[in-house]
């Protein structure tokens, strides 16, 4: 069995990696062990056909805290950030598009010609959640208290908390908590009469989880969201070369910081001793011994995969057996000949440049419900709801010259199916996605020409994402912040000594956003010292 | 001018007769108005057909808080709850599912549909007899105002954190989940047997425009828990002589404290002097002035109807346009000739004399809500039934029989038509849903009285139908009902308070909200 290492990191997706950058700079050795041939998890880029590269999962930054771009210095480690000014295009099958800029002021122009009133209430929604980011943004780069035993230290970040509540003041704080428990859909519809306004906002409380905009909670979804970019709609910047230089910048920076990282190196034990870590286990049977596992890997792989149950308190066993991580979100990634037209855009002078940013497909609140409506009957949206890119238009080198790539984030494909399972089902839902695409842009399906599908099941065979959760778990009421993955163990310590984890099963664990690795590497910092 | 009182109660259902049965104990005049011609609201009795006495709307009860019958002495005042034992679920494959109240044989039931579940099932009741002992206080508790610094707002605050703190791991993630998970997930973790989790998760949905698989319906499921802990008396049942019953007897103890109290004397305005409240205005035109008006209606009736907008805040008015009603549920009430007999379960035995639910399995319940969400009423509805005359038999002709069927999801706003043109045709979709699993129901029935949430807005003023006066979702919950700094049962109006079921703790025939208020209302001191 080879030396000893002082710390290892489970899993090579960007919070491993920030995780593995802030231990690494105060002078300990993490080795990260990555199961697949790249680093990067579910923020990679991927040559899917020849000569057509693509993010192959999360096609939009978080986007990353800027604390952790400055602190590890991506930009020298070849992050290019990417943005339109345009961040999303929102067409509707019957011609008419809504284009929202990032700047704030061409938006609410645009709204005009759907409302007036709608156009101010855009300008009032993006002043609301700036403000409410002022607390929420705060809440994400700290470590949930702990409830059981508050420390001196929880109540210090509560009252810093609650100072900016007060700034705040009553009217807005009282109206976060009213807006925390609502579906998003009531949410919206407090802002806007349109009812494509309604749902592109909507949508954000949505995107990624098992929930309708109907659904209780939506909202708090879309707040976790705006605490990181409160532009109503959400980013739309992507790093050049694909969400994959995102994560190669930040593992550049963890090994200059002195991280060792290891790919195709598959955990797939964790050895415990008498209640204590002790090592990991890899595919190829090799045995690294370690007193401390950082695990970035999901809560469930962690807990009921890599671990043997015994080492775990029953009731917690039962618990994790219960952590709803049933993903509802697939992907498509499609090699295109030239840029499909829109029927939206048939007399835009500009339609290239409203395509850089996202594309909205999902033009109504309802059909975003009924998109959702059939995932509750283990069935896939005939309707889905889409979020599209084509990063080509920003980043030509995806693709050869003249040539494009579309990146499409399908809900809702429950990971469970009624009937049989994904293998069968993949033309099908394949053929669903263009089918619903081609009716806002007819042309496209003959400018086709390779297509990647990638089904929940694939999530998690593929990429490791238990129940194929692109989130590593349900981002519901009941499993955030205090409660993620479990009330009692939100504080990235688990009832293993010497087991961490670092992903996105825990606080805040919402995107691309690398906060829970650099939290969860400040617990385990302490515990060095201490 | 008309002779002076200390306060109006606007309204005379359950909550309006507490509200003014307290204030009356207290030695204060007190005047009820009620619109209609009789006492109660929703939990009224009336013979619609001649014989026939129907609970028209609120039929079952439970939630009655304890200190107030006692307070009250209710059961002098006629009070007579008659246990309702059981839920009967019959289901299409000719199987159902009985639970009653006597726990040997419900396990057993449990057994045969499955051995784990029959197990979980007494774990499952410790642990919400464990969660409602932590609510009920708040239940009883007027909530603080988290945006006020009020010392005794933060002592409740840290009143309420205490016994958070104090409960064991285990309870804090239990209530963490009741708090905000639905239903169905819930159960999930409890149970495999479908219409079991199905029949359960019923009472998350129960008056509420969600589904069992929404977000914050296992809070409703508790909510309706509460009556079934400590013992027989408070859990469900039937009150002799119909739900008017209650109201009828809250109102003797008012009566006999000394209150007055008017019926057909509809309210057309609230009074006020540079913005304080003076008293109502009724329909008739007569002007009763007191020191206090305290208001049993919803505050959309309340402040949108019986005060000109013009006297209060506009964000407050915002707030109450903002408030959710979307009533989401019918009634059909049925006169029968004889007793109706379930395929799965012939004959007219004890299965018939409790609740009788028609919930057949999680996805029926989960599609009924589905229909609902898009403005239609659903063609196979969730229907609680009882058949009261077999434990009152005095509410009917001798072997004559009453079925009172409580339907989910009828929505107020339909996207086609009006519920005027659609009345008789969702009453013969819940008589064609129940007949599927009783079919001799068609032949039994010897007439009929179908109630949408039109009917129910227009004949007791809840509106939109909803029949506990605003959506008991989260963000309407505690300190947020009705509306967020509110909460306490005072209004922008000075001297004029809500008494209502749109107050915390909310609907049910509980009385809580009335109670809660009579005693805010005794803490003001009124200079003349």
């Amino acid at each position: 069995m080879a030396a000893a290492r002082e710390i290892v990191i489970i899993g090579g997706g960007h919070n491993a990696l920030v995780a593995a950058f802030y231990l690494a700079r105060k002078g300990l050795k993490p080795l990260v062990l990555e199961r697949r041939p790249i680093v990067g998890g579910a923020a990679v880029t991927e040559e899917f056909h020849p000569g057509y590269r693509c993010s192959t999962l999360a096609h939009a930054g978080g986007p990353p805290l800027p604390s952790i771009v400055s602190d590890m210095q991506l930009a020298r480690h070849g992050l290019q950030k990417l943005e339109s000014p345009i961040r999303m295009f929102a067409p509707t099958p019957y011609g008419v598009g809504l284009t929202l800029y990032s700047d704030t002021k061409c938006s609410v122009e645009e709204i005009k010609r759907f409302g007036s009133k709608d156009a101010a209430a855009y300008a009032d929604l993006h002043q609301a959640l700036t403000r409410a980011a002022e607390i929420t943004r705060q809440m994400l780069e700290l470590t949930p208290p702990d409830l059981d035993k508050p420390s001196s230290h929880d109540a210090w970040t509560a009252l810093q908390i609650g100072r900016v509540a007060r700034r705040l003041g009553k009217k807005e704080m009282v109206r976060l908590l009213r807006w925390g428990p609502m579906a998003v859909a009531d949410f919206a519809a407090e802002f806007f009469e349109t009812d494509l306004l309604r749902a592109i906002v909507a949508a954000r409380g949505i995107f990624g989880a098992a929930l309708g905009p109907w659904s209780a909670g939506s909202t708090a979804l879309l707040l976790l969201r705006s605490a990181v970019d409160p532009y109503p709609v959400g980013n739309s910047a992507m790093p050049r070369g694909g969400m994959g230089a995102l994560t190669s910048a930040m593992a550049s920076a963890a090994r200059q910081a002195g991280a060792e990282i290891r790919t195709d190196a598959d955990v797939v034990k964790i050895l415990v001793k008498s209640g204590a870590t002790v090592g990991v286990v890899l595919a190829s049977g090799e045995e690294i011994a370690t007193k401390t596992v950082v695990s970035s890997a999901d809560p469930r792989r962690t807990f009921l995969g890599l671990l043997d149950p015994v080492h775990l308190p029953p009731s917690f066993v039962v618990k994790m057996q219960h952590y709803r991580a049933s993903g509802t979100m697939a992907k498509l990634n499609l090699a295109l000949d030239s840029l499909p037209s829109f029927i939206a855009l048939r007399d835009a002078s500009d339609a290239k440049s409203r395509l850089a940013g996202r594309i909205h497909i999902g033009p109504e609140i309802d059909y975003l419900e009924r998109a959702f409506d059939h995932s509750k009957y283990g069935e896939f949206s005939s309707n889905p709801y889409l979020d599209v890119m084509i990063p080509t238009i920003l980043d030509p080198s995806l693709a050869p010259p003249a040539k494009h790539v579309m990146s499409v984030c399908m809900q809702f494909a429950p990971y469970k199916l009624k009937n049989g399972g994904w293998s069968s089902e993949r033309d099908a839902l394949r053929n669903s996605i263009i089918g619903t695409l081609a009716q806002y842009a007819p042309d496209l399906p003959p400018k086709i020409l390779a297509a990647q599908t990638i089904t929940p099941a694939d999530f998690e065979s593929e990429y490791g994402l238990s129940g194929g959760h692109p989130f590593h778990g349900e981002l519901a009421l009941d499993q955030i912040f205090t409660m993620r993955p479990l009330l009692g163990c939100a504080r990235y310590r688990t009832p293993v000594r010497g087991l961490y984890l670092c992903g996105s099963g825990t606080h805040p664990g919402n995107g691309v956003t690398g906060a829970s690795g650099a939290n969860a590497a400040r617990e385990i910092l302490k515990d060095f010292r201490s | 001018m008309a002779r002076r009182y200390d306060a109006i109660v606007i309204g005379g259902g359950h909550n309006g007769l507490v509200n003014a049965a307290y204030l009356a104990r207290a030695r204060k005049r007190v005047l009820v108005l009620e619109r209609r011609h009789v006492l109660g609201g929703a939990a009224v009795t009336e013979e619609i057909i001649p014989g026939f006495k129907f609970s028209v709307f609120s039929y079952v009860v439970s939630l009655l808080r304890p200190e107030i019958i006692r307070d009250l002495d209710l059961p002098r005042h006629g009070l007579e709850i008659l246990p309702l034992d059981g839920t009967f679920t019959p289901m299409p494959d000719g199987n159902h599912l009985w639970r009653v109240n006597d726990h040997a044989k419900t396990r057993r039931e449990l057994e045969r549909h499955s051995k784990l579940d029959a197990e979980a099932y007494e774990e499952f009741g410790k642990q919400m007899v464990q969660m409602c002992r932590f609510v009920k206080p708040i239940l009883g508790m007027t909530p603080p105002d988290p945006g006020s610094l009020d010392p005794r707002g933060l002592k409740k605050f840290a009143f309420l954190g205490k016994r958070f703190q104090s409960l064991s791991a285990e309870d804090k993630y239990n209530l963490v989940q009741l708090m905000t998970m639905s239903a169905a997930d819930l159960l999930d973790q409890w149970f495999e047997t479908d219409v079991l989790k199905a029949t359960m998760s019923a009472s998350g949905i129960i008056g509420t425009f969600l589904g069992i698989r929404s977000p914050g319906t296992t809070y409703v499921l508790l909510h309706h828990y509460m009556g079934e802990i400590d013992g027989a008396f408070r859990s469900w049942g039937f009150s002799r002589g119909g739900t008017g019953a209650i109201s009828n007897a809250i109102a003797c103890a008012a009566r006999e404290a000394g209150a007055e109290i008017r019926t057909q004397a509809p309210v057309a305005r609230i009074l006020l002097k540079n913005g304080i409240a003076q008293g109502v205005a009724l329909e008739s035109g007569e002007e009763i002035y007191a020191d206090i008006v305290s208001s049993s209606v919803d505050p959309r009736l309340t402040f949108l109807k019986f005060i000109d907008s013009g006297a209060l805040p506009t964000d407050f008015l915002e707030e109450v346009r903002r408030y959710k009603f979307r009533g989401s549920s019918g009634k059909v009430n049925l006169a029968l000739d004889a007793l109706p007999e379930f395929t799965c379960l012939p004959g007219t035995g004890r299965h018939l004399r409790g609740a009788i639910s028609i919930s057949p399995s999680t996805e029926y319940m989960e599609r009924a809500y589905d229909q609902a969400k898009y403005g239609e009423f659903s063609r196979r509805p969730y229907i609680d039934i009882v058949i009261p005359t077999l434990t009152d038999p005095s509410l009917a002709p001798p072997g004559k029989h009453i079925m009172s069927c409580f339907v989910q999801y009828a929505p107020y706003k339909l996207t086609h038509g009006t519920w005027d043109d659609q009345r008789e045709d969702f009453g013969d979709t819940v008589i064609d849903t129940i007949a599927e699993y009783a079919p001799n129901l068609k032949r039994i029935i010897i007439a009929r009285q179908v109630m949408t949430p039109l009917d129910i807005e227009r004949t007791v003023g809840l509106s939109e139908g909803n029949i506990f006066q605003g959506e008991l979702s989260l963000e309407q919950l505690f300190f947020l009902r009705p509306v967020a700094g509110w909460a306490r049962y005072r209004t922008p109006i000075e001297r004029l308070f809500m008494c209502g079921s749109a107050t915390h703790p909310g609907g049910g025939i509980m009385g809580a909200p009335g109670r809660l208020a009579a005693l805010e209302i005794l803490k003001e001191k009124v200079k003349h």
